[in-house]
């Protein structure tokens, strides 16, 4: 029971993460300019993105079998972590000492609550 | 979703809104609209309990997507009216949706642990937002 439960803890996170991607994917999409606008749509990183997102509907739905709801949310915001790494290292965003609080903070929070 | 779409016009839409204040109306529509948003989670949670594959699941799981497109649309037209940290400042209520949907619908218990919980990741994610916007 208990393991299980952890199974579906991960997939909700792996679920975040994919969101997270995508939304990255389609950032770099944004700041890059296009002949036409259709083209600003139909292109390979924002179809890409899109499916990404589409999958990730789908694994948070699977962990909600198990993982109750007020907990989706609390999950989700590890979604503000995985962007600004990924936007540290993709988008060349730095991090202000602000930001990496809010980071620690999310972390803490999150540990916080999962005490059982 | 919604981030995906308003990735395209967060990047004009910031330096051009900065200044005027937000009028209520739009602060009341955020908020309908994250209220609005946070039903995606339960009906992703009751296709989840449903039989895959099943009419109720298709139900459900289609009410996701539309949902999810629907706020897409509302939330794009409420960075046209209002900065974009204050919008993204107030996502974090979906922490508390989640609980009052969670508790409500579907008997989970909440304790003060987990509320005291989602307090300190609210207070994280205003951190960040609030961060990015300076």
């Amino acid at each position: 029971m208990e393991s299980s439960y952890s199974v579906y803890v991960v997939i909700l996170l792996v679920s975040v993460f994919i969101s997270a991607v995508s939304q990255i994917i389609l950032k770099t999409a944004a700041n890059k300019t296009y002949e036409s606008t259709l083209k600003e749509y139909l292109n390979f990183r924002v179809i890409f993105s899109y499916g990404l997102f589409f999958l990730s509907t789908i694994l948070t739905m699977v962990a909600l079998r198990k993982v109750p709801l007020s907990m989706q949310p609390i999950l989700e915001s590890t979604s503000y972590i995985y962007v600004s790494v990924m936007g540290f290292f993709l988008l060349k965003e730095r991090f202000s000492r602000k930001k990496l609080l809010g980071l620690a903070l999310i972390i803490i929070g999150i540990l916080v609550y999962s005490i059982t | 979703m919604v981030d995906l779409i308003s990735g395209k016009c967060e990047l004009h839409m910031t330096k051009l809104t900065e200044k005027k204040r937000t009028p209520i109306w739009v602060l009341l529509l955020l908020h309908v609209s994250l209220l609005f948003s946070s039903l995606s989670g339960v009906c992703s949670k009751k296709a989840a309990l449903s039989e895959f594959m099943s009419l109720p699941f298709i139900f459900w799981y289609g009410m996701v997507l539309v949902i999810m497109f629907g706020y897409a649309v509302i939330w794009q037209q409420i960075l046209k009216r209002m900065p974009l940290t204050v919008a993204y400042a107030n996502k974090p209520v979906s922490l508390i949706w989640g609980m009052v949907w969670g508790s409500l619908l579907f008997n989970e218990r909440i304790t003060w642990n987990m509320i005291l919980g989602a307090g300190i990741i609210f207070a994280g994610i205003f951190l960040v937002v609030t961060a990015d916007g300076e």
